[in-house]
């Protein structure tokens, strides 16, 4: 990340606030706002996650006067969101605004952690400002909603209006809360906290139907839990008609805990497969050893050698492994190992024990290295 | 956001301070252009109070049939303008205000030295950022809408009617860098009733036939001095024998002002310029022209060098924010 051209201080605050904060916030734009000297960066757009989508708010600090506290600018659809006002909040949240215009105004330069501070205080208020919103919608459905979903933790909504798109209500429901995903790795790979949530849309419709339409349903997860437990595989339930999140969200829950302890449980049946592997082909080259989804095995048959790629799918046993081998003899025309084709199909059953397993791959590999040699002495002839 | 101040720009208390919409906010191409270049040429961003008036305008609906309600069908062709005269840039940013965008007025007051205009607002200038208002620049709006208060000047109807300094003009420059369109500004007024900046069509008065109109309810804000020439010609007497001792004493320190600048050349002199003697004459008036220009000349360059000193100052100053920012590394 490009901190060189920001003042010292600045940087700081910048550093701490992209280190320290929950949600994983991203610089997109640097400005220069000084004319003597517009190599000194003052001014940048943070994309802070909400609702499964990114708000971008500006920082404005001014570099001729680093000493003073910033402004901020915030989305063009939310003119009417003021954090530090307490005449539009009125109640429960006046602790959080007198602690955030008390950061302002009392501004102090060398605290590091101000900046993260502000903006945790404002994404805290754009929580409770999108709430507010989408509580004025004129919608039954979407009113009975929030009053049975509220009790659960870390909802957030948002308001979608445009001149061009139809009015809709998100909502962005964390699930299996209880679940701590990064302590049930026996070693954490993660920076963040791995969550997984239910986007719910509802599309506002202005005529009066008898039964509102189901909303869109879609289950979303950071791209880095792909590794263990991929969510495009958990097949939704139905949304019955005259369904509410409080009826549809305990099912769904308990579902998905079972895929997740047996995404976990999946790891070591991988891990003891390629265990078993060793005892027929050596120590492996290469292993992924947190989640267990690739290894690399070096082998020879007669004076051939060549070496075995194994991919798992998150779904072992139930899938086999997909195998890939790769000549350590032989170069194509572009000088590059020759490589056979992916092997999916060989035979394979999810009930045998992993030593049978590793012993039926070992047979499939060694009629199998005749045919790949044959194929690599072709490729280099055709030279 | 709310206050506790009174009202200190105006005199009077608000008798009415109903929410008023304003139609737009005019400004004269010179006044734009100064506030721009003051904009772009500072080093940083800035900010600073814009002055002028508010007037109401009727807009010519008349018709022979006498209305049956007279003031209500008035008042709803009645538009409200405001017009900006003047500004002062503060050369900073957070300069009249804390950093959560309460006004103090003891700063305005400093800021504005004693300008004679009345305050209808401000403005924020700021380089490569979105040209929509900032979280400060509405607690600022706010804040200087429940303090600052002005007249509604209205010639038909005299009633006295108040109106917030409600006005802000937001300038910035695009985010990347452009050969075409190199600024933007934007005029907004603050609305109390919807805590809200609402965008507002600025218009640009120009001199010409064109702009007539926009004069028709304009009061001259500094009148020209009564420069009342010392003639022995009878005509004149007529003019200036009424008067009080007042502005007869006045017109003797203008006069003597006047001297003063004409290098003890009289205005009667002139008369000397007119036949036979003026061959004479002419020396005295070239030698009087010749010590004005030496001493525009040394005016210019006192200017010169006090602008120095004056960038050497800012230079100075800084090298000390600088080190200040420094400070506690």
């Amino acid at each position: 990340m490009a901190f060189e051209g920001f003042p010292p201080l600045i940087a700081d605050q910048l550093h701490y606030l992209l280190n320290h904060s929950p949600d994983s916030i991203k610089i997109e734009n640097v400005w220069s706002g000084n004319k003597i000297n517009p190599k000194i960066l003052d001014r940048f757009t943070l994309v802070i996650p909400y609702c499964l989508d990114n708000i971008k708010w500006d920082v404005i600090y001014n570099s001729e006067y680093s000493i003073d506290a910033p402004d901020f600018v915030f989305g063009p659809d939310d003119e009417d969101f003021v954090p530090c006002s307490s005449t539009i909040v009125p109640d429960d949240d006046d602790d959080q605004i007198s602690s955030l215009k008390k950061a302002l105004s009392e501004w102090d330069n060398k605290d590091s952690k101000r900046l993260h501070v502000l903006i945790q205080g404002f994404r805290d208020q754009y929580v409770a400002y999108q709430r507010r919103r989408v509580g004025q919608v004129d919608d039954d459905r979407v009113k009975f909603e929030i009053s049975t979903v509220l009790t659960r933790k870390g909802i957030e909504m948002q308001m979608v209006s445009g001149i061009d798109k139809p009015e809709e209500v998100k909502f962005a429901v964390p699930l299996v809360m209880d679940m701590n995903i990064n302590k049930m790795m026996v070693v954490c790979p993660w920076k963040h906290q791995q969550k997984i949530y239910l986007q719910v849309v509802y599309p506002i419709v202005r005529k009066i139907e008898s039964t509102p339409s189901a909303p869109r349903l879609k289950l979303v997860s950071s791209s880095e839990l792909k590794a263990l437990f991929s969510v495009d595989d958990v097949k939704l339930p139905p949304w019955m008609n005259e369904m509410c999140l409080a009826e549809y969200l305990p099912h769904l829950e308990e579902t998905l805990e079972r895929q997740i302890q047996e995404a976990v449980s999946a790891i070591d049946s991988r891990r003891s497969f390629i265990e078993a592997l060793t005892l027929f082909l050596g120590r492996p080259l290469e292993a992924d050893p947190t989640f267990c989804r690739q290894a690399t095995f070096l082998t020879a048959s007669g004076q051939f050698t060549f070496m075995v790629h194994f991919f798992f799918s998150t779904q072992f046993p139930k899938q086999q492994p997909t195998l890939v081998l790769q000549s350590c003899q032989h170069l194509n025309q572009s000088s590059v190992p020759v490589k056979s084709n992916l092997f999916t199909e060989y035979p394979w059953s999810p009930r045998w024990e992993v030593g049978r397993m590793a012993e039926r791959v070992c047979d499939f590999l060694t009629d199998e290295a005749v045919n790949f040699k044959k194929y690599c002495n072709e490729v280099v002839l055709q030279h | 956001m709310t206050s506790h101040f009174p009202s200190l720009c105006s005199s009077r208390p608000p008798l009415a301070m109903d929410d008023l919409s304003l139609e737009k906010i005019e400004i004269s191409g010179a006044t734009l252009a100064s506030l721009i270049q003051r904009a772009s040429s500072s080093p940083s961003d800035v900010d600073g109070l814009i002055f002028g008036q508010i007037h109401r305008i009727v807009s010519s609906n008349l018709s022979d049939d006498p209305p049956a309600d007279s003031l209500a069908s008035s008042s709803s062709s009645d538009q409200i303008v405001a017009t900006v005269t003047s500004f002062v840039c503060s050369g900073k940013t957070v300069s009249f205000y804390d950093p959560l965008g309460r006004v103090d007025s003891r700063r305005i007051d400093s800021l504005r030295v004693d300008s004679p205009d009345r305050l209808i607002g401000w403005f924020s200038a700021r380089r490569k950022t979105a040209n929509r208002p900032s979280m400060r620049e509405l607690a600022v709006a706010s804040s200087l809408s429940s303090q600052f208060h002005l007249p509604v000047e209205d010639l038909k109807n005299p009633k006295l009617t108040n109106m917030a300094s409600c006005v802000f003009f937001l300038l910035t420059t695009p985010s990347s860098d452009q050969c075409i369109h190199t600024h933007e500004y934007r005029g907004y007024q603050f609305r109390s009733s919807k805590q809200r900046l609402e965008p507002r069509s600025v218009g640009i008065v120009n001199i010409g036939p064109a702009f007539r109109g926009h004069y028709g309810s304009f009061r001259p804000k500094s009148g020209f001095p009564p420069l009342i020439c010392e003639l022995d010609s009878s005509a004149m007497i007529v003019d200036r024998d009424e008067g009080s001792l007042g502005a007869k004493k006045q017109a003797v320190k203008d006069q003597k002002e006047i001297d003063a600048l004409a290098e003890g050349l009289q205005v009667g002199d002139l008369k000397r310029l007119v036949g036979a003697e003026a061959a004479n004459n002419t020396g005295g008036i070239e030698d009087m022209y010749e010590k004005m220009l030496a001493k525009v000349q040394s005016l210019a360059s006192d200017v010169e060098k006090s602008s120095d000193r004056v960038f050497q100052q800012e230079k100075h100053n800084r090298k000390l924010r600088n080190r200040i920012a420094r400070m506690g590394r």
